[in-house]
């Protein structure tokens, strides 16, 4: 046998007692962009309804400066927290994802912005610091 | 026992109960929201040049794209809420079946904002802070 018997119930103890009280959450809302969908849209020929089929219909349609504007977001939210009988700690990062694709007049995307933020969500617990 | 070993027993016991009584109850929580963007991050700025991709390129991409009567705004937001709380009726936990509660609890949500309006030909017309706190403590109960 690996563990003898005693062996085997301290180190599930051990495991009960380390984790007792650990929570682990993870909240998104919408779906990540794909950057290879995001990199096929070409200023100049690209038209609306090829970035629709490529990345889906936009989140949001804002009008500026007498165009259209497609917003599409992806939010990502990390929460460890640790409750335990007479201390809790609780921390939760949330970014996000932003894509901006502006088209003229005729349709066509005229310049595209993107920024990503999610990739540097993390799960940290101490609530304390930067 | 000798009298040096019955006293470091003794302060090794009110050292542990002052822990337990300091940390009992105690809830600490905290939420941050993207990324902050610092007045030097955006020293780059200049009114009448700038367009949005080179501020992308410099502080990624704004969360919201929205359009008043000056022209189209940029709004880059961000957030640290922070919690405490301290719940005197957590040590009754340990002795009795009912644990009543007696709970100080202050948060704070401090969403922050960056703004940039844009002209017609998508450069900078004018950028600005929301209002900005001052730096809180994670942990403050005191409500009052």
């Amino acid at each position: 046998m690996l563990f003898s018997k005693p062996l085997a119930g301290i180190i599930i103890v051990l495991a009960l007692v380390l984790t007792q009280g650990c929570v682990v959450t993870r909240g998104t809302i919408g779906e990540p962009l794909q950057e290879e969908a995001i990199s096929a849209i070409k200023k100049g020929t690209t038209t609306m309804a090829e970035v629709v089929s490529l990345i889906g219909a936009p989140d949001r349609i804002v009008r500026g400066n007498d165009r259209e504007i497609f917003h599409y977001y992806y939010y990502d939210g990390k929460s460890p927290a640790m409750l335990l009988l007479l201390l809790n700690f609780i921390r939760m990062d949330i970014k996000s994802d932003n894509l901006y694709v502006f088209f003229n007049r005729n349709g066509i995307a005229e310049e595209v912005v993107y920024g990503k933020r999610t990739g540097r969500t993390q799960f940290r617990l101490w609530p304390f610091g930067d | 026992m000798t009298n040096v070993a019955v006293r470091c027993h003794s302060i090794r016991l009110v050292v542990v109960t002052l822990c337990i009584l300091l940390c009992a109850g105690c809830s600490v929580r905290r939420v941050v929201f993207n990324e902050v963007v610092t007045s030097e991050q955006v020293n780059f700025i200049r009114i009448g040049q700038t367009t949005m991709l080179e501020l992308a390129e410099h502080i990624g991409a704004p969360d919201e794209v929205t359009e008043s009567e000056f022209g189209v705004v940029a709004l880059y937001n961000w957030g640290d809420t922070k919690s405490a709380a301290l719940d005197f009726g957590a040590l009754a936990r340990l002795v009795l079946p009912y644990a009543p509660t007696m709970t100080l609890n202050k948060t704070g949500i401090t969403p922050e904002q960056f703004q940039v309006v844009f002209d017609p030909q998508w450069t900078v017309r004018a950028y600005g802070f929301s209002r900005r706190t001052t730096d809180e403590p994670v942990v403050w109960f005191w409500p009052f």
